[in-house]
């Protein structure tokens, strides 16, 4: 700590009285000046020279004391401030108004700058004359910084919600008019007359653009209602191989378009509660995930159980997901390979993940395998009571 | 027995694609854009629809507002309704309704005439 020579005279007669005389008074609350840290409290003489200088100031702004004593207070001031001629007008102020607060960025003697809050009191004499000021300067960056962080934060958020609440209505306003395409697509398909076979295949294309479309739209839906909360599930009890089955039966076709083969091994009993089309989701997905990003390889779904617990394997043979990737694809809008190769949201293992969650399970990706990708997936049998959120 | 459907559907093109698709299997159709506009031309029928196919979510009155209104009125009460909606999980919407069958959106063409055709 560097001190004023009036200090240092304080603190060599350090001696504590009972009765403290006026002089000692003000001499000790000097030393208490002197040696506060978290403060830059010193001393302008009439111009605004610096008269004297505390811990808190050095610390604050880098000088010692022999360097600033005698320097102007405009010193600590930006260019901007100076050519502004702020010093002057806080002081002119301060005599005004009797004291004068501001914040702003200060210069310290590195260079670097802080967020200073300053309080300037004009001192006067009895008679009223001007006697110079108190300058208490507070470093206020890491708040600032903790304000500028939180109200990025903030904005943050609120993109996010946005982004959100516009999913939201955008896929509400496409599924309208998706349907009304679907069933025009649909009623020339099934008119009961019949129609030419070329019409027919350039129909049946629309339509399975059409169910494309409907699909991405759902995806966008659900992550809506994942995030607004209003994602509920309505238990039945069913066994999961039927489920499974129904998709993959769903899926003969674009399996063959893939090139792949679809297996489904599974034991006997396995019973369960749980909302079915949800679960035939997630089922959907990691098929759908299988066929797009490991198109030719053979995928195998194998589904066992034990007495409290279901397991669903969905194993493809395809080019894996790298370990750094195991936890980023469960996120929303993410994929396991770049946009420009494969399209898609990103939204399939994410939705799979709150699904299963949903249901008191857990998804991830097997280790140690020489190649392809493997999900499981565990599901209690009786998480579910009945319907619930 | 009437072999006129009642459709009950605010989109207008979705309203329209399923009558041009009922009407092509044969039905006969009447088309209301909301749940009031359907009780009016109820009120005013002279022969009930055998069936209401019946959208959930629409201005003026919804699905449910209508099919409760629907089931306060003897002479409407026995009609069965078919539900139509957007929702994934449309049976947990259609369970509190009574509704005899419950159709996804957009339902296929075959499961709309099937499920139309055994109430008429």
């Amino acid at each position: 700590m560097t001190s004023s020579p009036s200090d240092t005279e304080i603190a060599a007669n350090p001696e504590p009285s009972e009765t403290a005389s006026p002089r000692s008074i003000d001499e000790r609350f000097r030393a208490l000046v002197s040696s506060v840290k978290d403060y830059a409290i010193f001393m302008l003489d009439p111009s605004g020279k610096i008269e004297t200088w505390n811990a808190g100031a050095e610390r604050t702004k880098g000088y010692l004391a022999e360097e600033i004593i005698g320097q102007h207070m405009s010193r600590f001031y930006t260019p901007e401030d100076l050519a502004r001629g702020l010093p002057a007008k806080l002081l002119a102020q301060a005599i005004r108004d009797g004291r004068v607060e501001s914040e702003g960025w200060r210069v310290r003697k590195d260079g670097t700058r802080f967020w200073a809050d300053v309080v300037i009191t004009a001192l006067v004499d009895d008679a009223g004359r001007l006697i110079g000021f108190a300058k208490v300067t507070r470093d206020l960056t890491e708040r600032l910084h903790a304000q500028e962080e939180q109200l990025r934060l903030a904005h943050a958020e609120e993109a996010v919600r946005l982004r959100d609440e516009f999913l939201s209505i955008a896929a509400h306003e496409l599924r309208t008019p998706l349907s009304a395409l679907q069933l025009q697509l649909q009623g020339l398909l099934e008119r009961p007359e019949g129609i030419d076979s070329r019409i027919r295949a350039k129909l049946e294309r629309a339509c399975r653009s059409g169910d494309r479309m409907v699909t991405l739209v759902d995806a966008l839906l659900d992550v809506s209602r994942i995030t607004s909360g209003s994602f509920n599930l309505s238990a039945s009890r069913f066994d999961l191989a039927d489920a499974v089955e129904d998709v993959v039966e769903r899926f003969r076709e674009h399996a063959v378009r893939a090139g792949s083969t679809v297996t489904v091994r599974a034991e006997r009993g396995l019973e369960g509660r749980w909302d079915r089309l949800r679960i035939e989701q997630v089922v959907t997905n990691l098929l759908t995930n299988a066929l797009k990003y490991a198109a030719g390889t053979p995928v195998e779904i194998d589904l066992s159980g034990t007495e409290q617990d279901v397991i669903i394997s969905v194993a493809d043979e395809g080019p894996g997901i790298p370990e750094s990737e195991k936890e980023r694809i469960f996120l929303r809008f993410e994929r396991a390979a770049p946009m420009r190769n494969f399209g898609g949201l990103g939204l399939g293992l994410y939705v799979a993940r709150q699904i299963t969650e949903a249901h008191g399970g857990e998804i991830s990706l097997a280790s140690d395998r020489p190649r392809g990708a493997q999900f499981l997936i565990r599901l209690p049998r009786a998480h579910l009571p009945g319907s619930t959120g | 027995m009437s072999h006129t459907v009642l459709v009950v559907e605010d989109d207008v093109d979705i309203r329209q694609a399923l009558i041009e698709i009922l009407e092509d299997h044969g039905f006969g159709t009447l088309g209301a854009r909301d749940g009031a506009d359907a009780l009016d031309i109820l009120s005013r029928a002279a022969e009930l629809p055998c069936v209401i196919l019946l959208d959930l979510m629409m201005p003026v009155m919804d699905g449910a507002t209508f099919r409760q209104a629907q089931r306060n009125d003897p002479r409407l009460a026995s009609i069965p309704v078919v539900l139509l909606s957007a929702y994934r999980d449309v049976e947990k919407h259609a369970a509190p309704l009574d509704a005899v069958s419950v159709l996804r959106k957009p339902p296929s063409v075959r499961e709309l005439v099937t499920v139309l055709r055994s109430h008429c």
